[in-house]
């Protein structure tokens, strides 16, 4: 597990992300179609994601709705997780 | 063009696009409005439906259609793009006149995306803030006051499921028809499209910007229940335990179920047929109607049953929103061959019948997919498939049940593996890219809505008896007039039989009478069939058909059950010279048995057996499958495909597997 230890700009691939960490989009490495459509349903720079569920197909939830992925997808993207002190996940801060 | 092209009066109806995501209750919301007179059918030249209702307001009427669910407007998936196109105007009607947005309130910041697109249309907006009740469940509170100045529109909360806040919704719609809402097409622009960078972000970043004002989501207990069945619904081995579960719930429905509707069905056209043919004076008109007419009737509307009871189940399934999660984790497996994870269900399906099948391949969003899917479908053994699968295996095995029912499971097996092999030999030939990696919304379960599911049930069954009953009936009645023209004399024996049943009547024998004239109907059916256009192909094909054991009888059966497969047996019956109503199938696998060629060596062999058995796993002897896979593909082409792949498949494989068993000494 990932501890609060690491640097704040310390990209991890989104399929290798572990579970129940929020995390924010920084980087998508490819743009065709399926990754057009994985920005569509809210995977894309600077949102919020968190893994509840890791394998393949994974699950990923994205806002309020849950994303079943195929880890292929979801290794093209590059995310940041959210350090305890900035992490900002809605149902957290309350908005 | 009239002279005052923009007055409300004009004559043609105002018409209302419902638009929203995918689960956002879209079809709940147009069905509450429209109720049962809505209309299905496809856009034109595709197989993308859209739904056509109408909806009263006080004094007038409006058009409502329902098109497909979409994310984004520049989506590239055929059905969000037609979607799009129809809003836009950009397919060959006009543009709708106002668009009814319809919002998830528990996935309010996902949803504004969409609407920040729609805002950018000149197409007047109203939105509808459905699921306020799950929202208010989940302890989301959405200020709608500030979400209508944020917007600029008109935003009504709603609960389509129960009906809450419907009266609202069509005051304002009435609002908006007569021309007395400015904000419908005077709202905000987002202005999203013109941001430099990524312009998902830059939507994004708006729509976060309002749901953060506008909702106070402080204490969310959302998906405590979802969280819980998800660990079991998409767990590796239990999820795929669970699905296979609920899926032979499903199969055993169709399967068990339908049967006693179906044998209601079936008696009462038979029923019909005899009182008909009580009231008709013997002759063509009489065969015509019984035979033709009420026998092909009953032939269409016997698979309702099991079409309605598919389409119920699936209609829960899919509302519960568990069929995501049956996709979900049957996708690994289903890859390998090229097929998606919901190609599941039409396969498990079609063990009962191809046509429901076939048409619940609609739960595949994919065109190739779903077109793969609906070209192996047919190789699955359907129900019509067992009379003749019960006759090959008594015939062969007449006393070991044990040895039968292997060769039963065997043909099983045989139609799943030919299916998952043709599936895998298109995924690396004419259909290439296989299944699309994974990305697919997991809806919150919901309690499914009954109304929705028999509404869907009653839309697939009027679908159904219209487009697929006409074709069925119109090829019933060609198998009708083939089998029974041109028509022949009597032949001499028979004759002879009658008259001597007349003397015995005379005298007083009744029962040596009856016995006669049932005798004489016999040879009279068996020789009008032999000299019918059905018995000349007979002799035609029989060349083709030699090398896979099969002499001209068996021809007039192969190509008798190009109607239906399981009119082999009758018609076998008929061309042996059993009788057509001989309840009792002894006495046809007997006879059957004792057939003789013209060398005097036995017709069915177990070489023959075997091939036949081979052959009708394979084949694609069910037009009505067909008139089912035109509608469902909009072209004549993959259903010829159909027939001509497994056609040669069942040809080569019969062929085979005669020959293989000739040469070790099984003819």
């Amino acid at each position: 597990m990932k501890t609060a230890g690491q640097t704040a700009n310390e990209l991890i691939r989104l399929d290798q992300l572990p579970p129940r960490l929020c995390a924010v989009v920084r980087h998508i490495e490819t743009d065709d179609e399926e990754m057009q459509r994985l920005k569509t349903l809210g995977v894309c720079l600077g949102r919020r994601v968190e893994l509840v569920k890791a394998g393949d197909p994974l699950i990923l939830k994205v806002f309020g709705s849950r994303l079943g992925l195929s880890a292929a997808l979801a290794s093209h993207v590059q995310v940041e997780v959210c350090q305890p002190d900035h992490c900002a996940l809605r149902e957290d801060d309350g908005a | 063009m009239n002279a005052t092209p923009e007055s409300p009066a004009r004559s043609r109806h105002f018409t209302l696009a419902l638009v929203g995501n995918p689960n956002a209750g879209k079809t709940t919301l147009f069905n509450a409005l429209t109720g049962l007179r809505a209309k299905t059918a496809n856009f034109p030249g595709t197989t993308v439906e859209r739904k056509v209702g109408r909806l009263h307001l006080d004094h007038k009427q409006v058009v409502v259609v329902d098109l497909p669910g979409l994310y984004s407007l520049d989506s590239k998936s055929p059905d969000e793009k037609l979607a799009a196109d129809a809003l836009q105007g950009k397919l060959e009607h006009t543009a709708p006149d106002a668009a009814l947005v319809v919002m998830d309130a528990t996935n309010l910041e996902r949803n504004l995306f969409l609407v920040s697109q729609l805002l950018e249309l000149k197409c007047p907006v109203i939105v509808a803030l459905n699921m306020m009740d799950m929202a208010k469940r989940d302890g989301i509170r959405i200020d709608v006051t500030k979400l209508r100045a944020e917007l600029g529109c008109m935003v009504v909360p709603v609960s389509a499921r129960n009906g809450e806040g419907l009266d609202e919704l069509k005051y304002e719609l009435n609002r908006l028809v007569t021309g007395a809402m400015p904000e419908a097409v005077d709202h905000v622009d987002p202005k999203c499209a013109g941001c430099t960078g990524c312009t998902f972000q830059a939507r994004y970043e708006w729509t976060e910007q309002i749901s953060t004002r506008v909702m106070d989501a402080a204490t969310v207990q959302r998906s405590v229940w979802t969280d819980k069945l998800d660990d079991i619904f998409t767990h590796p081995v239990f999820g795929v335990i669970a699905f296979l579960g609920v899926m032979l719930a499903v199969f055993a429905l169709i399967f068990w179920a339908a049967k006693i509707p179906m044998d209601l069905i079936d008696h009462l056209f038979a029923t019909v047929g005899n009182g008909v043919s009580r009231m008709l004076p013997e002759g063509d008109l009489q065969s015509l109607i019984v035979n033709g007419v009420i026998a092909g009737v009953g032939g269409i509307l016997v698979f309702l049953p099991q079409i309605c009871i598919l389409f119920f189940a699936l209609s829960l399934l899919e509302d519960t929103g568990y069929l995501a999660r049956a996709a979900f984790v049957m996708d690994k497996v289903m890859r390998r061959f090229g097929l998606p994870g919901k190609a599941f269900v039409p396969m498990l399906s079609a063990h009962a019948c191809a046509i429901p099948a076939i048409m619940s391949a609609r739960v595949i969003e994919n065109p190739r997919n779903r077109l793969v899917t609906i070209l192996i479908t047919p190789l699955m053994t359907c129900s019509a498939r067992i009379p003749v699968y019960a006759m090959v295996t008594a015939l062969i095995f007449p006393h070991s049940p044990l040895k039968a029912a292997l060769i039963f499971t065997a043909a099983y097996a045989i139609g799943i593996i030919a299916a998952l092999s043709c599936a895998l030999l298109f995924k690396h030939t004419i259909l290439p890219g296989g299944s699309k990696p994974l990305m697919i919304e997991l809806p919150p379960y919901r309690v499914p809505g009954l109304r929705t599911a028999l509404l869907h049930t009653f839309d697939r069954a009027m679908i159904f008896v219209k487009q697929a009953g006409t074709v069925i009936l119109v090829i019933s009645l060609i198998m009708w007039a083939l089998s029974h023209y041109p028509k022949s004399e009597a032949p001499a024996a028979a004759v002879a039989m009658q008259s001597q049943a007349g003397l015995l009547e005379k005298t007083g024998e009744q029962t040596k009478a009856d016995e006669l004239r049932v005798e004489a109907d016999r040879l009279t059916a068996q020789y009008s069939l032999q000299h019918s256009f059905a018995g000349k192909i007979g002799h035609v094909i029989e060349p083709v058909i030699a090398p896979l054991g099969y002499d001209w009888q068996i021809g007039i059966g192969i190509f008798s059950s190009f109607a239906a497969r399981e009119v082999i047996v009758s018609t076998l019956a008929i061309v042996y010279g059993v009788g057509e109503d001989d309840s009792n199938n002894t006495s046809l696998y007997d006879t059957l048995r004792r057939a003789k060629r013209t060398d005097g060596s036995p017709v069915f062999t177990t070489a023959t057996c075997l091939s036949l058995l081979v052959f009708y796993i394979l084949a694609a002897q069910c037009l009505s499958t067909q008139a089912v896979v035109r509608r469902e593909t909009n072209s004549w082409k993959w259903p010829l495909f159909q027939i001509a792949y497994m056609s040669v498949l069942a040809y080569v494989a019969a062929l085979v597997v005669y020959q293989t068993f000739r040469y070790y000494g099984y003819a």
